[in-house]
């Protein structure tokens, strides 16, 4: 696969090390109670975020799951005001009141993280129709986890999607697991891509741990729906490396295969040896990169913890349009 | 030096007590044993360590309340001293 120039390459590295070291951060503080409902940590998972929202357009709207740190983080929005969110401070993107399941900014084209599973793809179909009938050259983007592929709402959209073909993006943010179930052992037919194939999208299967690819595939993807040819779907292969929510130590896989997915297939590993090959940066310089984002993470939580707890004040704030006139 | 503590889960971690302790200070410790045992409302809740070394200070006694995140004691390593 062709590998971008220095600078995006470097971006794209860098970008894979904040959400690792961010996530790894913050779930050591979640456990100790620095962050409200606790949250969902998306290592392992840098790849297909990075690789996804690195093909957009700045403009172009996504719509997250309740795991969407790393979209989020990918999507432009600082380590900073995440981390102010997970504090449930003021500085935070939803003003404290969302936390870790509810980072978005519907002006900045992200239209949410949510605690539905499967809710994403159905709320990216809807942007998708509003883009259409706008007639906005910009497309929009569903994550769904494995899980969120057996409920009924993403069908539901996705053949939305294809029968008015609307500028649609589906990415199964494949981590193999809903909590403690395994994904090959609820998926009927066994290939996600030949379901959504079966609606009469373009489909694929990738690999989820290799940026460049899922880079690839959004980057087509993006190119059909500018053209008018409708949505695609891209089941992304990937892996959590930590437990379902902050704290969780299930029993329904091994250590030995958390261990195997970490050690042969990490996304950022990869992708430092592909940086390397291409004499785009030293070892010493890779250093450097990740001693600049530790330095950024840890600004973050500074901030963060900093920060003023929203004013009770402000309580029925963005609870209505305004044309309700609710007032305190 | 790791710090042994009590993990925020859930949003109904208010009542933690601890139960027992199971190393006292100065005890060698390895990796993967049991510290303590924690009481929650919901369930009880063993604390091992991740690496090997000396007990330090107990720094809660068996029936006190623990507010969740606060540490209960450190394992030293070899050469560390405890603040
Ligand atoms: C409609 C609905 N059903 C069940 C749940 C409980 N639940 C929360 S996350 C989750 C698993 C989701 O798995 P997946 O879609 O693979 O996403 P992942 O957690 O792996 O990112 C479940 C069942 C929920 N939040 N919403
Ligand atoms: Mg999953």
């Amino acid at each position: 696969m062709s590998i971008p120039d220095k600078a995006t390459s470097l971006a794209l590295l860098r970008e894979m090390m904040v959400i690792r070291d961010f996530e790894e951060t913050a779930d050591k503080l979640s456990l100790r109670g620095k962050v409200s409902g606790g949250m969902h940590n998306s290592s392992g998972q840098e790849a297909v975020a990075v690789g996804v929202l690195s093909a957009l357009d700045k403009f172009d709207v996504i719509a997250s799951t309740h795991r969407s740190h790393h979209h989020t983080l990918a999507k432009g929005f600082t380590p900073r005001e995440i981390m102010a969110e997970l504090f449930t401070r003021a500085t935070g993107i939803s003003g404290g009141r969302g936390a870790s399941m509810h980072l978005g900014d519907v002006e900045r084209g992200h239209f949410g993280g949510n605690g539905i599973v499967g809710a994403g793809v159905g709320i990216a179909m809807g942007a998708a129709l509003g883009i259409q009938q706008k007639g906005d050259k910009k497309v929009s983007v569903g994550f769904v986890g494995d899980g969120g592929m057996n409920t009924g709402r993403t069908w539901e959209a996705i053949n939305m999607a294809v029968i008015w073909k609307l500028p649609l993006i589906v990415i199964v943010d494949n981590n193999q697991y809903a909590v403690e179930t395994f994904v090959g052992r609820v998926t009927g037919g066994g290939d996600l891509a030949k379901r959504a194939e079966g609606f009469g999208m373009k489909a694929f299967n990738i690999d989820g741990m290799d940026v460049l690819e899922v880079r690839k595939y959004t980057s087509e993807a993006r190119a059909r729906a500018l053209a008018g040819e409708g949505p695609t779907f891209i089941n992304a292969l990937t892996y959590r490396y930590y437990g379902h929510n902050v704290g969780e130590k299930g029993q329904y896989r091994t250590l030995e295969e958390i261990e195997q997915w970490r050690t042969t297939k990490d996304p950022i590993d990869r992708f430092i040896k592909v940086v390397l090959d291409a004499g785009y940066a030293s070892q010493a310089e890779v250093d450097e990169l990740r001693a600049s984002v530790r330095a950024e993470i840890e600004d973050a939580v500074a901030f963060a913890d900093s920060s003023p707890e929203p004013d009770v004040s402000t309580i029925y704030d963005d609870v209505d349009s305004g044309m309700l006139g609710v007032q305190l | 030096m790791e710090e042994i503590f009590v993990p925020a889960l859930g949003m109904a971690m208010d009542n933690v007590v601890l139960l027992e302790w199971l190393k006292q200070p100065g005890d060698q410790v390895n990796a993967g044993d049991i510290i303590a045992v924690i009481e929650t409302d919901k369930t009880t809740l063993e604390l091992t360590s991740e690496t090997s070394g000396v007990l330090g200070k107990h720094k809660y006694a068996v029936e006190d309340e623990v507010p969740a995140g606060d540490t209960l004691c450190v394992v030293l390593a070899p050469g560390e001293v405890e603040a």
